[in-house]
């Protein structure tokens, strides 16, 4: 049903009247989303502009005075904050190279396994990390890194090398980080290409073997091809997302001693408002890190739209 | 180029057994048409040759060669299939050169056959166009195109026609007519559509639940049905089918339509009496071509009795719904633009060269033509 054009604003309210008429059972399971929407998102941008303010708890937002871009000036002078980002892009970075094609192989892997009992199995094992706390995973983590117990050094001790203490070492928490979501989450995140795999028509295969391609080349020059508009859409949302760097995690994994490589804009501003109390401050840390994601996410749509016609919108 | 060869070929899924020992010869540059309705075996013979099914017993042999173990890219077999299978994210020419760029054929040589079959297929302006870009015709010529540039000893197509429109499917049907006469190619072609396997068939190949029910020319199925079944299956509208038992008249075996010593039951006289293997007594089923019925005004003698229901009018002819003795009975008519006298139809006449007598228990033809049940068996 398309919107009738060259009506005027009452044609159109009535067009939408009658729509609504018709269709209300639709607009009603939408419903409870759109509320959730602005309750939870569209609401609490109300508090951003703390971030151009002097914000005091006893005056108020609207009571506060405006400072305009002071705090984003002491920001940018602030090397913790930069070393934060420095930080976050960097692990951003590996996360975005290392953990975004791991569960495309897995989805590929799974696909290739003709043995359901073992296909049902292996999927499970690497599906069961997302369904456990991340306080239980980072416990895990915590305790197979351990110098004195721990499975890694155990297994490095065979060899003769001596305890490593992994989680105090600067240089070793971005690889145990990235490792740990990488574990945690590319099985769950899998299913995604799974089900765009099982979308793909049994028959493109079937024309393929006819045509004489090895299972090799079918994988290359079939599957993921044709896998391809969901793999750009996940990339498009997973740099959306990108500098929301698991945040429980690092608040979990991190310690001072690693924070040189483990700060990252999210727990610096958990650290500026909850723990040192300046809203205003680590409000406009998120902001700019909000920013940041915007522009990445268009940035990256309009890339896709125009290179590969897959866009989110 | 080969033909191929089906001997006592065998489906199995687990205990369930879908194809029964099928046989048949499909010669070098023959167009061979496997039709029947849908679950009758036909597509899964065709997968069998293609190597995407498992043959469960039996011989598949292409030219001289047994190609039971054969993997499908060594048989030398290209497949059209129902859907297009087109890889969506490459061109039509990418598309057409897909199994050659696997068969790692030069670059050079991809190119001439690319733009050599675009220009058969009149694709050569659209070679730069996505497949969600293309009509459905395109995007059928392009499935063809991709069988047809690698120069394959046999054309596989399954039910190439079926997601295509009706206007479309008449012009692609002559398409795939002139570019076999052209090609000259081995073809096994699978359809549930009998105006399809009418039109493109050198031979038709009929199947019902996995087993062969006839083989012949569209000709010799249309005009000596080895069953009921092919005589139901083949012709639009289908031949009408009433049942009767045979006296003996004056001139010749007669069928009588209901009780026969009934005062006024119709009497249909049966072809001459030799090729008719049949007694004085026994149950038939007549089979009457709806465009073999003589038509015979309200007020002229004789004749079998038909109760009108409706006339449809399809232009140049019309069918005729009644019945005869309670069963459904259609007549083709030429209308010549006047339908009125139609309305009119009592009674109409047979011509009894045309009749069809099929036993009542088998379903089995009862006359048939000299060879004709040999021709039925597969056995050219």
């Amino acid at each position: 049903m398309s919107v009738p054009s060259g009506q005027g604003v009452t044609g159109r309210l009535q067009w939408l009247l009658r729509h609504f008429r018709r269709e209300w059972q639709l607009y009603v399971l939408l419903a409870p989303t759109i509320i959730w929407l602005l309750l939870f998102l569209y609401k609490p941008m109300y508090g951003l502009q703390v971030a151009f303010k002097d914000y005091s708890i006893f005056r108020g937002v609207a009571g506060s005075p405006w400072i305009g871009f002071e705090h984003f000036h002491t920001l940018f002078g602030s090397e913790q904050f930069l070393r934060a980002l420095k930080n976050t892009v960097i692990i951003s970075f590996y996360s975005l190279l290392i953990g975004f094609p791991v569960p495309i192989l897995l989805a590929l892997m799974f696909n290739e396994v003709l043995n359901q009992t073992f296909r049902r199995t292996t999927q499970t094992i690497v599906y069961l990390p997302h369904f456990i706390s991340s306080v239980i995973i980072a416990g895990i983590v915590i305790t197979a890194f351990s110098p004195s117990a721990g499975v890694i050094n155990t297994f490095l001790g065979w060899f003769g090398v001596d305890p490593i203490y992994f989680l105090t070492k600067p240089e070793w928490f971005r690889p145990i980080f990235v490792g740990t979501g990488i574990w945690q989450e590319a099985g769950f995140q899998s299913i995604v290409y799974l089900a765009a795999i099982a979308g793909v028509s049994p028959t493109l295969y079937e024309s393929a073997v006819v045509d004489g391609a090895s299972r090799w080349q079918m994988m290359w020059k079939v599957t993921i091809p044709c896998i391809l508009p969901t793999i750009i859409i996940m990339l498009i949302i997973r740099i959306g997302n990108n500098l929301e760097v698991s945040f429980e995690m690092i608040i979990l994994l991190y310690q001072p001693a690693t924070y040189e490589t483990g700060d990252v804009v999210n727990t610096f501003i958990y650290r500026q408002g909850i723990q040192a109390g300046q809203y205003d401050f680590a409000a406009a840390a998120g902001l700019f890190n909000a920013v940041i994601a915007f522009v990445l996410v268009v940035t990256a749509n309009s890339i896709s739209r125009r290179y590969s016609r897959t866009s989110l919108w | 180029m080969s033909g191929v060869r089906l001997e006592e070929l065998v489906k199995r899924y687990g205990d369930v057994q879908v194809v029964h020992g099928v046989d048949l010869e499909v010669a070098e540059k023959e167009f061979v048409v496997l039709v029947g309705p849908s679950g009758c075996g036909k597509s899964t013979t065709l997968r069998m040759i293609a190597g995407l099914e498992e043959i469960s017993d039996g011989t598949l042999s292409i030219g001289e060669r047994k190609v039971n173990d054969v993997a499908p890219k060594d048989r030398d077999v290209a497949m059209v299939f129902q859907n297009y299978a087109l890889y969506p994210h490459l061109d039509v020419a990418e598309n057409i050169a897909f199994g050659l760029r696997i068969r790692r054929v030069a670059k050079d040589e991809i190119k001439r056959s690319v733009t050599e079959v675009a220009g058969i297929l009149g694709l050569t302006d659209y070679l730069e166009r996505k497949p969600a870009d293309l009509s459905g015709g395109q995007r059928q010529r392009v499935a063809m195109g991709r069988a047809i540039v690698r120069h394959p000893a046999v054309f596989l197509f399954d039910e190439p026609l079926s997601n295509l429109d009706a206007q479309l499917r008449t012009q692609m049907r002559a398409e795939i007519k002139r570019l076999h006469a052209r090609l000259g190619v081995t073809s096994v072609y699978v359809t549930h559509d009998q105006v399809e396997a009418m039109t493109l068939a050198d031979r038709i190949v009929i199947m019902c639940d996995g087993r062969i029910e006839q083989v012949g020319t569209p000709m010799e199925l249309f005009m000596n049905p080895a069953n009921l079944f092919v005589a139901g299956f083949i012709g639009s509208p289908p031949m009408n089918q009433i049942k009767a038992n045979i006296v003996a008249g004056a001139n010749g075996p007669e069928a009588v339509l209901g009780d026969p010593d009934a005062d006024g039951a119709a009497h249909i006289p049966l072809p001459a009496a030799e090729g008719l293997h049949a007694a004085t007594g026994q149950s038939i089923v007549l089979g009457i071509r709806p465009e073999d019925v003589l038509l015979q005004g309200s007020g002229e003698p004789g004749g079998v009795p038909f109760d009108l229901d409706l006339v449809e009018p399809l232009g140049s002819e019309a069918l005729i719904h009644g019945r005869v003795g309670g069963e459904p009975f259609v007549i083709k008519a030429d209308t010549y633009g006047d339908i009125s006298h139609l309305n009119e139809i009592r009674r109409f006449h047979v011509d009894a060269s045309r009749v069809k007598v099929f036993d009542a228990a088998s379903g089995a033809a009862l006359y048939q033509p000299e060879g004709a049940l040999d021709k039925a068996r597969g056995r050219a």
